[in-house]
């Protein structure tokens, strides 16, 4: 994937997840619709790719606006997300030089690898996480899960310490999957299978399609700088 | 000074520390009551509500649904963030959020008891694992807000 294409299929995927989550406001208080009615079609004129430096900059310049009107992230690590690649972005469209470009879009994708890797970091860290006993409590009473009925899984253990296992290998080996295409290929397919998985179980369906936006740069910076080594 | 806190706001985006779940933190619920006076805000024996109980049970295909429309849930975890904002620091941006939520779903559902209740309060209860058993208790009263409430703040 070259750079231009990375960056128009980041266009692309960023414009969706906005207006996906511009639509959840319409019904919403007047004074939300007025700023997520406006986000909506600048999104769409992103997908379109019409404008998308100046669209882009509108849309951060929005972004800021919802930090203020909600007083931080409406939606946690989403919305943090979403700010980092419109930053990234409006970082190469003023970018002056190529090398300048490749250093905003490769710091997204630098961000990509340490959500992955810190977030399984401060885990392993974590004796409760190592025992199992953090996914329990996830499950048994945190505000996650979806449904009440998932609040039955607290009750299997063992499947929980598994599952906790697997999710922290696989967020401290992800950057070494950097090291060929393929195995990036097959890492971020298990990711946002992972990402689907939390949308299902907790209804975090905003972080699957906001970090799905960011793979673009990952698949880039592989190509440009590791592959090549 | 708006530029400066919008600036605060922005800081952890663009450098972020990507720390999700690492501690799984004492959890806020949400409950709120209906009440005829003021008066009637000290009685003991009032009955709570759950603000918004999650659904018993979600289907695979509502799941998928809820992948591309999901306000509600969404909404719901922006209230938690406000419930922890309140916990860590009162403001009155995070109850007045909480307060006007509630209101609003009140109004939409027709709740049976708001055509006469005249004020609305809510609670954070905190649960919380200690050792093998779960704990609740009540962390913080809103004010008491006269009904019905301003849709547009």
């Amino acid at each position: 994937m070259n750079f231009d294409d990375a960056i128009r299929l980041t266009e692309i995927l960023l414009g969706f997840a906005f207006a996906q989550q511009s639509i959840e406001h319409f019904k919403s208080f007047t004074n939300e619709r007025r700023l997520f009615i406006p986000r909506f079609i600048l999104a769409v004129l992103l997908v379109i790719g019409f404008q998308t430096a100046w669209v882009a900059v509108l849309l951060l310049l929005l972004g800021l606006t919802l930090l203020y009107r909600f007083q931080g992230p409406y939606n946690g690590g989403a919305d943090r997300m979403s700010l980092l690649i419109l930053f990234c972005l409006c970082l190469v469209y003023f970018s002056p030089t190529q090398r300048w470009q490749e250093i905003a879009f490769g710091y997204l994708a630098l961000q990509l690898v340490f959500s992955y890797f810190f977030s399984g970091w401060v885990k392993i860290v974590n004796p409760e996480w190592r025992n199992g006993r953090a996914l329990c409590d996830v499950f048994q009473f945190s505000v996650y899960p979806a449904s009440e009925s998932l609040r039955q899984w607290s009750k299997s253990p063992r499947i929980l310490f598994v599952m906790a296992w697997g999710v922290m290998m696989f967020e401290l080996v992800f950057p070494l999957l950097l090291l060929s295409h393929i195995s990036l290929i097959v890492a971020l397919i298990i990711a946002a299978s992972f990402h689907f998985a939390n949308a299902c179980l907790f209804g975090l369906n905003r972080f699957f399609w906001i970090w799905i936006a960011a793979y673009p740069s990952i698949l880039w910076f592989q190509l440009r700088f590791i592959s090549t080594v | 000074m708006i530029i400066f806190r919008i600036l605060r706001l922005l800081l952890p985006a663009v450098i972020p520390s990507w720390r999700f779940f690492d501690v799984i933190a004492p959890s806020p619920r949400i409950q709120f009551t209906l009440l005829q006076s003021k008066d009637e805000s000290s009685c003991e024996s009032r009955e709570w509500h759950e603000f918004r109980p999650r659904p018993v049970r979600l289907s695979f295909l509502q799941m998928l649904g809820r992948m591309l429309w999901n306000p509600e849930r969404n909404e719901s975890l922006f209230l938690v963030s406000c419930a922890e904002r309140i916990l860590q620091q009162p403001t009155e941006h995070s109850e007045n959020e909480i307060l006007k939520r509630i209101a609003a779903e009140l109004r939409a559902d027709n709740f049976n008891s708001t055509t006469t209740a005249t004020y609305l309060q809510f609670r954070l209860l905190l649960v919380q694992r200690k050792n093998a058993q779960l704990c609740q208790e009540v962390v913080f009263r809103s004010r008491i807000q006269p009904l019905p409430m301003q849709d547009t703040m």
